[in-house]
């Protein structure tokens, strides 16, 4: 708390300091050492660092925070602070902690802290997406161990466990706010948030760390919004790995600088069920066929994505097991119509995608009229059906590497992100049956089976598989490759 | 009508009416616009829930559930009024609430963002008088050697660095300075080496535009009667610069000071692409997640700057002219440019041509196979990221881009103009308000009105364009009612219409007109940054702005993709500049 105190007067010194135009009107500067990493991050943090926040993500990228599970590179669980679990009962989970892992701060993790941290974050606003719609309470049970139990049978909680929001922090970050856990000194992970300002963080390397003392000195973090300069930071050697390296300036890092992990994530478009001309099949059929996803993949990603025949993508293996598709209705004849192609510049080949697939559609005989916005500009009109077909990009595995959840909120008729405005009872009673499978194979296996009913109805178009570009300097080493974008940072990363 | 106002001020008073009538302005204006950004979430039918979660969880489904949590924890006000009112009340306290997204108090954060962008603006200030300075030294030389004024040299220089988009020029920056010579840091802010570039493509293009606004100073100056009579008198070269440079700067000083106030927050681009933490970058976040305790915290900290700075112009400018301004002091005569027909007429051509050529091709035709192909005979301007003709590109999107230029700087000359010449008493006022607003700010606040699209974003430029022109009417006018002829006009009885048509308005129009004239660059600009954003022009719309945004990315692996709009308004600003429009 006092730690906070005196952040906010030293930075409200800083900015009276600015008026006399000193060099206190800047940060403080890094102190370049040997062994520290820079490391430029493509988002700021919005929330204080907050777990229970986008900034999440940045504490798990970054190796201050962990989870109690984690995923491995083939999706599976591994243990992380919890090193095993047990469905004692249709509605309770039990996991047992990892021995001897201190906070930051120094004081040991206990059960207690856990129950109390997974607690916090059920309670948190909004709710984390992993927990979204599951009533969780912890409780620490006897030996070093934690009780979690579910309002329904719950299969995939440790999965759910994995997701970089149920951080488990010290009990002092909640101290202040609850709904807003400071990380500072109260993580577990290889190195120590110690100091946060507007567009930096330091943190250092934290020496008792339970997996061994991380091999870098520390981590001097930027958060840097524009691609050309983190890329440029890169190649002047300022940075040492830079997040989020968009296709156009990937061209200019060396060979070698570029980490290309393919992840599930899936590039298509969307055509509305309720528009005008997109509810007949026919015309759907149409404009599936009309859309050659080659040149996209070839041209727009320059050969940096993958061909998708479906939803989901070729990093997932348990895709081998597609039943064929059979499509619903033969593609029509075209009279004109006019529609309209939505999509975001969130993500900077979105646009260009669009521009491709309008003219494939033009070619078709569409009268078609783009609309680009930021996501948050189009999101209300998105959800509500307002374009004719969307192009857009979505991770399938969401937050607990289940296919499951991604077809129920984008494929339900009540689904909270269902951007085709697709209702078929039929599928809705497919995926709650799918959500009932315990097995990890059987829901895989049922989601492929959804998958072929859905493209037989041609709402969705399959444009590319994605993948995350990570730059890293020639000489660094350790850099996690997670096909779930969540670690990159780790004990083993530094400069030899 | 005119006269009595200008009557009714005590004449030789030390400007105060700005002082008492100071504190007042500014809490209307500040409650104004607390008002209007308080209004927001209703004048864009945007739920501010909605919008907090994706500020905090871009990718979060926003179920019923998270979305219900956020109003409990926000306690979103019910309707305009109560949030504003309540917030007000705190700000009045100094207290400024606590942002919606990150929970943080906002006065801290505000204050240093504060610090940063005023650093960053007086800095950019400084590179843009010295700019402008360097680019009127020949200039000064011709007018203490020979009496004359600024030449085309100086014109055309202006014109050129004025016509470079900041964000353009920030991306060329980086990829040469910061890169390829590895002479300055790419990005960040902890240290005086990571201003420089900011400073530089901020400062840069403003001093252009200085440069003009000086040059036109500086040719009436030159053009007044006590020059030749000093040349004559055999003062030497350092005196006449130094009471040139003093005499033309006064004219100035009531622009520099909007310079400034405007680079406060206008900076957004380049703050965004040197990852400086600054006023401009906050704001915009803030009003994208309708944080209204942050914007509305960042709206009034940038109207009380702009009120300040532009009341400091305007006393500036009195206590430089000094008594000179009571009657009979000055007598400004019309500044006449050297004609030049020539070059306007080469450039002028040259650009139609390239324009009708491009209007015969098809600026949508996409091909993949010929993506990013330098100029060759097939494509004489090359092709961009998708494979489109640019040639195609550039002259149907000239049409868009020069026309909606020219009409925005058309109606900012009959507005300024007319609130110039009106506005008598020199206080900061309305246009300091408009001028402080980022016109991105005012683009998305338009946008939120009636959509985004072109047609909000050239209202939301015409806002702001009209500024720079009455403050600089309502300089001239000023100087005009103190020149001795004014005052025997109105001595012998000359009628308000009168002396508006035969001596403030020939005094005014055609140098404010030159103005105007110069700014449809600037105007074109202030779109591009617009649809930079996504609120201007649609997506895939050949403006040349929209073309800029679309290819910065790819400025390096193919620079004609950049070059070809950024010449076309290179070329335009110095069209601009050289087309005369007083009468010799």
């Amino acid at each position: 708390m006092n730690g906070a105190r005196s952040r906010h007067l030293r930075a409200l010194s800083a900015a009276l300091a600015c008026g006399m135009l000193t060099t206190a009107c800047f940060g403080d500067g890094d102190g370049d050492g040997f062994e520290r990493l820079d490391v430029a991050m493509a988002f700021q943090p919005v929330k204080q660092m907050s777990p229970f926040s986008d900034d999440a993500f940045l504490l798990s990228k970054l190796g201050v925070a962990e989870p109690l599970t984690r995923l491995n590179e083939d999706g599976e669980v591994e243990p992380l602070l919890a090193t095993s679990w047990e469905q004692v009962d249709e509605t309770a989970w039990e996991l047992t902690l990892r021995e001897d892992v201190t906070f930051h701060d120094g004081t040991e993790l206990r059960a207690k802290d856990v129950a109390a941290a997974i607690n916090y974050a059920a309670d948190a606003s909004p709710k984390p997406r992993a927990l979204a719609g599951v009533d969780v309470e912890a409780e620490a049970s006897d030996g070093h161990a934690v009780t979690i139990s579910t309002g329904d049978e719950d299969p995939i909680m440790p999965q759910r466990l994995s997701t970089p929001e149920l951080a488990i922090l010290a009990p002092d970050a909640y101290a202040d706010d609850p709904g807003t856990p400071d990380p500072a000194g109260a993580a577990t992970g290889p190195f120590e948030l110690a100091e946060l300002s507007g567009s930096a963080a330091r943190l250092e390397a934290y020496p008792d760390y339970w997996d061994g003392r991380p091999q870098a000195a520390g981590v001097d973090v930027s958060f840097v919004e524009d691609a050309a300069s983190r890329v440029g930071g890169l190649r002047t050697g300022e940075i040492d790995i830079a997040d989020a390296i968009p296709i156009a300036q990937a061209d200019t890092l060396d060979d070698g600088q570029l980490l290309e992990i393919p992840i599930p994530r899936t590039v298509g478009m969307l055509l509305n069920n309720t528009s005008d001309v997109f509810d007949d099949p026919a015309l759907r059929a149409t404009a599936a066929a009309a859309v050659d996803s080659d040149p996209v993949v070839a041209g727009v990603y320059e050969g940096r994505a993958d061909p998708i025949d479906g939803l989901f993508g070729p990093v997932s293996d348990w895709i081998e097991d597609r039943p064929t598709v059979e499509p619903e209705s033969e593609p029509a004849d075209v009279d004109g119509e006019s529609i309209t192609l939505a999509t975001y510049d969130d993500r900077p080949e979105l646009p260009e995608v669009a521009s491709v697939v309008a003219e494939d559609l033009r070619a078709a005989g569409f009268d078609v009229d783009v609309v680009v916005r930021s996501f948050a500009a189009m999101e209300s009109d998105l959800m509500e059906g307002a374009f004719d077909a969307v192009i857009g990009t979505r991770s399938y595995l969401i937050e607990t590497n289940d296919p499951v959840g991604y077809l129920a909120s984008d494929w339900s008729c009540e689904g909270s992100y269902n951007l085709a405005l697709f209702c078929e009872d039929r599928i809705d009673d497919a995926i709650a049956n799918a959500a009932d499978q315990t097995d990890v194979d059987d829901r895989t296996q049922a989601a492929v089976e959804i998958e072929a009913e859905i493209l037989a109805t041609n709402s969705f178009v399959p444009l590319a598989g994605e993948h995350a570009r990570i730059g890293v300097a020639n000489d660094v080493t350790g850099v996690a490759e997670d096909p779930v974008e969540r670690v990159i940072v780790t004990a083993e990363t530094h400069v030899p | 009508m005119t006269v009595r106002r200008a009557r009714r001020g005590t004449p030789g008073a030390i400007p105060v009416p700005a002082a008492l009538r100071g504190p007042l302005v500014a809490l209307a204006a500040c409650a104004c616009v607390v008002f209007t950004v308080g209004a927001l979430p209703w004048l864009s039918g945007r739920d501010p829930a909605l919008t907090v979660l994706r500020a905090r969880a871009a990718e979060r489904e926003a179920d019923p559930e998270a979305l219900e949590s956020i109003r409990d924890e926000l306690d979103l006000p019910g309707d305009p009024l109560k949030g504003s009112l309540q917030w007000l009340s705190g700000a009045v306290r100094g207290d400024f609430g606590v942002s919606w997204v990150t929970g943080e108090a906002v006065a801290p954060s505000l204050a240093g963002a504060t610090g940063v962008s005023a650093t960053l603006a007086a800095l950019a200030a400084l590179v843009a008088v010295v700019t402008a300075l360097l680019v009127l030294t020949p200039a000064l030389v011709r007018a203490v050697r020979h009496g004359r004024g600024a030449g085309r040299g100086v014109d055309v220089t202006g014109a050129l660095l004025a016509s470079v988009p900041d964000f353009l020029l920030a991306s060329v920056l980086l990829a040469i300075v910061a890169v390829r010579w590895d002479l300055a840091p790419t990005s960040g802010w902890s240290g005086p080496g990571h201003a420089i570039l900011p400073a530089v493509a901020l400062g840069l293009p403003a001093g252009g535009l200085l440069s003009r606004v000086l040059g036109g100073a500086l040719a009436a100056t030159v053009a007044e009667s006590w020059v030749p009579a000093w040349r004559a008198l055999g003062f030497g070269p350092v005196l006449m610069v130094s009471a040139l440079v003093r005499r033309t700067l006064a004219v100035a000083v009531p622009q520099i000071a909007l310079l400034f106030a405007g680079l406060v927050g206008t900076s957004i681009i380049v703050e965004s692409v040197f990852a400086v933490p600054g006023l401009g970058h906050m704001a915009l976040e803030a009003v994208l997640a309708q944080d209204l305790p942050r914007v509305q915290g960042a709206v009034t900290i940038l109207v009380l700057l702009g009120l300040a700075v532009g009341g400091a112009g305007i006393v500036l400018h009195r206590v430089m002219l000094g008594p000179a301004l009571e009657a009979s002091g000055l007598t400004p005569t019309v500044a006449v440019t050297p004609p030049s027909r020539r070059l306007p007429l080469i450039l002028g051509g040259t650009l139609a041509l390239a324009v009708v050529l491009g209007l015969a091709g098809d600026p949508n035709a996409i091909d993949l196979d010929v993506r990013m192909v330098g100029p060759s005979l097939s494509h004489p301007f090359g092709t961009d990221a998708l494979g489109r003709d640019l040639l195609a590109r550039f002259g149907h999107g000239a049409l868009i881009s020069v026309g909606l230029g020219c009409a925005v700087s058309l109606a900012a000359l009959v507005t300024g103009t007319v609130v110039g010449i009106r506005g008598t008493r020199a206080r900061a006022g309305v246009a300091e308000v408009l001028n402080a607003l980022p016109p991105v700010l005012l683009g998305v606040l338009v946008a939120a009105v009636i959509g985004p699209g072109l047609t909000g974003a050239t209202a939301a430029v015409a806002m702001v364009a009209w500024i720079p022109i009455a403050v600089h009417a309502r300089t001239l006018a000023t100087e005009v009612r103190a020149a001795g002829y004014y005052q025997a006009a109105i001595a012998s009885g000359a009628s308000a219409v009168w002396l508006f048509r035969r001596h403030l308005l020939p005094a005014v129009l055609p140098v404010v007109a030159r103005h105007a004239l110069m700014r449809i660059p600037h105007n074109t600009l202030s779109l591009a940054g617009l649809s930079f954003l996504g609120l201007g022009a649609a997506h895939d719309s050949p403006e040349w702005g929209a073309m800029l945004a679309e290819s910065v990315r790819y400025i390096e692996r193919a620079p004609w993709t950049v070059a070809v709009p950024a010449i076309g308004l290179a070329t335009l600003g110095v069209v601009a500049s050289l087309v005369r429009t007083e009468r010799s």
